[in-house]
């Protein structure tokens, strides 16, 4: 059976099945998922991001039209993700260190892969946020600039300024790391 | 200057990999949508729902006060649910100078409401505001020219509210500011 | 924002001392360290041409809300250095509502040229609501250079009445639910779209309707 469009799962949605809005949030709640871990640090809160941002995305869903769904809700997180940063800013300090927990049980992690995960982690957390933003939807969501200037509101020339300016700052901190 | 260099594939391929959230992500987002209104229907119509939820949820058989408290809650939800009209404060349009502006805070517990801002000084005792049949509605209305000021109520002469209706505005003290602007040089 | 200050000292000196003075609304709200240093920006700021109002403002909501009395210096000295930054970017004619309103954007995070080119960009016409809106987007969650880029690209076309249109509508949006970012994409392409044909507002990321920028 062939998968249903976005789009006609939206409609379904907007015309009176609300429960199929499931498999929208089925849908997209991975790579949301992997974007909020990256973009705030641990998981717990990387699920309140993700939950609230489906409830969010579920009040309005009237606004959105057509395929769209996958970019505006992605655009919410975005913003929650910012918000909750500031948060967290306030409350606890700046976190020097990287908490995450990486994913996956059917992977086999030796200890080498487990310290260039860390050091990755750690690394993000030096970039500024809208750095670390605009690097992770370039080169882990793999957005073209003009969807990240739907999901971002920022000009593609200050996002590519921000990529370039993440890329270099990785490199310099992964130096000892990264191997060719 | 290139897009993609080599040396950080590594390290993009292992930010690619799944974040392993819970598993029950989804049944969590839809025990909370099952509570919410139904998408796509109009603002006004989203009030009248949670209204009627509301007097569905409630036992029938219950003490006078808490019906008068609905009653006031349901009035409160109302006005919330209002987005324009004259109980909204305007952020307003072109105007000559001392434009009327109404301020309005429902607050049925108060004894006193006043509302301090850069119109009058911060005073707590220059813009009280007054009380309409005893069901706390609270309401004043103050002339103000061309400028962007900021303000909070006061209940009680203690305790600080902002105003429901209006923007969020700066302040550096430690109580949260709302904002009203009005148009016109 | 550090901001070539001519020294307080040489200001208060240059100042006639008939000019020195109290200001009377600071007297017993105030408390009294405070308002003698308070008096002084006062002072300084009149010589420079600076509206003195919003300083007396800033000085009585911290003296309402209770703040220590160094916090109410610090609030003021604040304001008093933005509003030196706005008055050189709306220029010497500047009104205090717009000077105010200017220093509420750049308290939100615009710049100073952000500012300069809103001047340029409404020559001759008030530029209170539309310094005030950038600082409101900002409150709402919008990010600062984005709400700066909306206000900029709405700046040669609408008058006070659309700017709070605008605003309003932003906010609603957030409020029911969108995020800031799209709720500003949405109105800002349906405001700026001169060719749009009714019903062709769209969500961004949709297919055959979606518009480019200008």
């Amino acid at each position: 059976m062939k998968e249903e469009s976005d789009g006609a799962l939206l409609r379904r949605v907007l015309s009176g099945e609300p429960r199929t809005y499931a498999r929208l949030v089925d849908r997209y709640q991975a790579r949301l998922g992997r974007y909020a871990l990256r973009m705030l640090g641990n998981k717990d809160d990387a699920e309140d991001a993700v939950q609230d941002t489906f409830i969010r995305a579920y009040r309005s869903l009237g606004r959105c039209e057509g395929d769209g769904f996958g970019p505006w809700v992605f655009g919410i997180l975005v913003n929650r993700c910012r918000t909750h940063a500031t948060k967290r800013a306030r409350t606890q300090g700046v976190i020097v260190r990287s908490e995450v927990a990486l994913a996956t049980a059917s992977v086999a992690s030796s200890e080498g892969r487990d310290a260039l995960r860390d050091a990755i982690d750690w690394a993000l957390k030096q970039l500024p946020a809208e750095q670390r933003e605009a690097f992770l939807l370039k080169h882990v969501e793999d957005m073209s600039y003009e969807a990240m200037e739907t999901v971002t509101g920022v000009r593609p020339a200050t996002l590519r300024m921000r990529v370039f300016r993440a890329r270099d700052e990785l490199r310099k901190l992964l130096a000892e790391t990264v191997r060719d | 200057m290139t897009e993609r260099e080599d040396s950080l594939d590594p390290i993009i391929e292992i930010l690619r990999e799944p974040a392993g959230l819970r598993a029950d992500l989804t049944d969590r987002v839809m025990s909370e949508v099952d509570r919410l209104p139904p998408p796509g229907i109009a603002a006004l119509d989203r009030v009248r729902w949670w209204r009627r939820t509301w007097t569905i949820r409630l036992s029938p058989v219950r003490g006078l006060g808490l019906a008068a408290g609905l009653a006031v809650l349901a009035l409160g939800v109302h006005l919330a649910g209002r987005r324009a009209g004259p109980a909204t404060p305007p952020g307003a349009e072109r105007a000559p100078e001392g434009q009327p502006i109404q301020f309005v805070l429902i607050a049925p517990e108060a004894q006193a409401v006043a509302v301090v801002g850069d119109f009058n000084d911060w005073s707590m005792s220059a813009t009280p505001l007054a009380r309409t049949l005893g069901d706390g509605v609270w309401h004043v209305t103050i002339p103000l020219g061309p400028g962007r000021y900021r303000y909070a109520f006061v209940v009680n002469g203690a305790i600080w509210r902002n105003d429901p209706e209006a923007p969020a505005a700066e302040d550096e003290f430690g109580r949260a500011n709302s904002v009203v602007t009005v148009g016109g040089s | 924002m550090r901001l070539g200050m001519i020294p307080l000292w040489l200001l208060i000196a240059a100042t006639p001392p008939m000019a020195r003075g109290q200001e009377p609304r600071l007297l017993g709200r105030v408390p009294d360290p405070a308002r003698a240093q308070v008096d002084a920006i006062l002072d300084a700021a009149r010589v420079r041409g600076l509206p003195v109002e919003p300083l007396v403002d800033r000085a009585l909501e911290g003296a309402t809300k209770g703040a220590p009395p160094a916090a109410i210096v610090a609030a003021v000295t604040r304001l008093r250095d933005e509003l030196v930054v706005v008055s050189r970017a709306f220029g010497e004619t500047a009104s205090t509502a717009e000077l105010t309103a200017g220093a509420s954007a750049l308290r939100a995070g615009a710049g100073a040229d952000d500012l300069a080119r809103l001047r340029r960009l409404r020559p001759g016409r008030p530029l209170t609501v539309a310094a005030a809106v950038m600082a409101d987007l900002v409150a709402a969650g919008v990010a600062a250079d984005t709400a700066a880029g909306a206000v900029l690209a709405l700046a040669q076309n609408a008058d006070d009445a659309d700017y709070i249109a605008f605003r309003r509508n932003v906010q609603r949006d957030i409020e029911l639910g969108a995020s800031p970012a799209a709720a500003l994409a949405v109105r800002i392409r349906s405001a700026t779209d001169l060719s749009s044909t009714p019903g062709s507002e769209t969500m961004p990321g949709t297919g055959a309707s979606r518009k480019r920028k200008p």
